[in-house]
């Protein structure tokens, strides 16, 4: 018996579909908000206090870097509500268990960032008579941040997969939405195939994003620098061609 | 004050300076007089950058004092004429009046040359940005820069991104400048153009203390040489005596290794 693929009945079915990548938006959309903001809070916190001060964030980084995040987001999404008290919706619980992971991930993103920066360019900006809050603020900062867009665009493309985890709990995100299609008609292969494909337009949209930002705020003269040939420098790094000159990083 | 303590830019006291059992400085003691071009010479790992260091105190020295036109670097005097620790504020604001000029040059690389040469006058000196970009531009084709000014400093050369360090640091009109070999981390070809610089900005009368390596250099443009090694001053002397009439062995033979 020969297999015939059946897109078409992927297609008659693709509001079902977008229905849960709308879903899908939002809850990867607020947990890259809310886990930039604990990332943020985590690195300054692990950047300022003694290191004793620090244990309890170094924990918190380790167990949500080194447990599977379904367990982390079937834990919180339990445990949660009963820790607090509080009533949460099911929605609110998966994006504050997504946030927790990811913000896991980017307080290391963001800490590194800070670190990286030249001990030269800060005593350069001490020499010259800048405050310390004005050397972080002016220096230390912009630098980082622009040196950290490719590794935050890493943990935000890994925050959409992530969701998907959801469908466990019956969110109805995109692959909830397609394990339904999928118990009517009995085609995995198909739907699957659709599903990644939706999920690697996302992911690919929000690296483009990033690459954007790169070009936008890159440290080179604008007519020096088109979109086109940023974008082809970028690409030659992930394949890792041979690297031209790179002229924004030094 | 005496007559002779006003016309100090310079005074340190018997500073001293260790990196946990590694005693770099010794004690050391030198005064500058105001417009005076010293040029501080020493094996490598003598201790030049450690005693510059201290002068702006980006290091602490564990112990001695350095003055700036008579202000006590580090510290604020009471109205009874006791000294007490500056806090980062006040020591910031004495760290703007002393020039530094860094060997990696350490510009900022997020920043055009221009405000490179900008920032600080808009950050320390509060300046409307405008006009402080002016001035900047002015400061960058003092050192023959001013068409690189949107420049990012990864596009630029060594010794182009060594003379807009210089140009930030004289955009702060420092009391005093401070040169941490400035020419040693350039391609030999690009030595030259940071080295016309310097002796432009030494002719001006500034008061400039500069380590280097460059022995012709500080020949003819320091008005004394300062001779370093094993963490004390060995031997000084105005420039020209130093070099034809080394009076210690020590110096003797650093110059023999270094001239030849
Ligand atoms: N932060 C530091 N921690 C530990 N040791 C240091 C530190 N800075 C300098 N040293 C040591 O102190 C000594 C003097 O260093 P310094 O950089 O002042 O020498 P230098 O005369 O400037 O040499 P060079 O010509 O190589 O620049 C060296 O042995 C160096 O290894
Ligand atoms: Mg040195």
């Amino acid at each position: 018996m020969e297999f015939e693929f059946r897109f078409d009945i992927v297609w008659n079915n693709i509001s079902i579909l977008l229905e849960g990548v709308q879903t899908t938006i939002m809850l990867s959309l607020l947990t890259m908000l809310l886990g930039t903001i604990i990332g943020l809070f985590v690195a300054i916190i692990r950047l300022r206090v003694r290191r004793l001060f620090a244990i309890p964030f170094v924990i918190y980084v380790e167990v949500f870097r080194g447990t599977p995040g379904l367990i982390q987001i079937v834990w919180i999404y339990y445990c949660l509500p009963i820790v607090t008290g509080l009533e949460l919706s099911a929605f609110t619980s998966l994006v504050i268990a997504m946030a927790l992971n990811v913000g896991a991930y980017l307080s290391e993103v963001f800490r590194a960032g800070i670190q990286a920066v030249d001990k030269g360019h800060v005593e350069a900006a001490c020499a010259l008579g800048f405050k310390p809050t004005q050397i972080s603020r002016r220096i230390v900062v912009p630098q980082a941040a622009y040196r950290m867009i490719p590794a935050i665009g890493n943990v935000f493309v890994s925050a959409i997969k992530l969701s998907s985890l959801c469908s466990v709990l019956g969110m109805s995100e995109l692959m909830y939405q397609g394990q339904l299609v999928i118990a009517n008609y009995f085609r995995p292969i198909e739907v699957f195939t659709v599903v990644a494909l939706i999920y690697l337009i996302m992911a690919y949209s929000t690296s483009l994003f990033m690459m954007f930002l790169e070009w936008k705020f890159a440290w080179v003269k604008r007519d020096k620098n088109s979109f086109w040939g940023h974008f082809k420098n970028v690409s030659r790094t992930i394949f890792s061609l041979k690297p031209q000159g790179d002229l924004t990083r030094d | 004050m005496t007559n002779d303590a006003a016309n100090l830019a310079i005074q340190i006291e018997n500073l001293h300076k260790s990196f946990g059992s590694l005693e770099v400085l010794k004690g050391i003691d030198l005064s500058v007089t105001k417009g005076e071009v010293i040029c501080i010479l020493g094996t490598s790992g003598s201790g030049k950058s450690t005693l510059l260091r201290c002068i702006n105190r980006l290091l602490v020295p564990d112990s001695g004092m350095v003055y700036i036109h008579g202000e006590p670097v580090g510290y604020v005097k009471g109205p009874d004429g006791s000294l007490r620790p500056a806090n980062q504020s006040m020591l910031a604001t004495q760290r703007s009046k002393i020039g530094y000029v860094f060997q990696q040059f350490n510009l900022w690389p997020h920043k055009t040359a221009l405000d490179n040469v900008a920032e600080a006058l808009v950050v320390v000196k509060k300046m409307k940005r405008d006009k402080a970009r002016k001035i900047a531009l002015q400061r960058l084709n003092e050192v023959g820069l001013e068409e690189w000014n949107d420049e990012y400093p990864s596009t630029l050369s060594g010794g182009q991104q060594q003379r807009v360090a210089i140009a930030r640091m004289l955009a702060m009109e420092p009391d005093v400048m401070l040169f941490d070999e400035p020419t040693s981390a350039l391609d030999p070809e690009r030595v030259g153009e940071v080295i016309d610089v310097m002796k432009d900005l030494a002719t001006r009368g500034n008061t400039m203390v500069i380590a280097t390596h460059e022995m012709n250099f500080a020949k003819e443009t320091a008005d004394r040489a300062v001779f370093i090694d094993d963490g004390v001053i060995v031997e000084q002397a105005p420039a020209v005596e130093f070099f034809n009439e080394p009076k210690t062995e020590r110096l003797q033979a650093f110059l023999k290794r270094m001239l030849s």
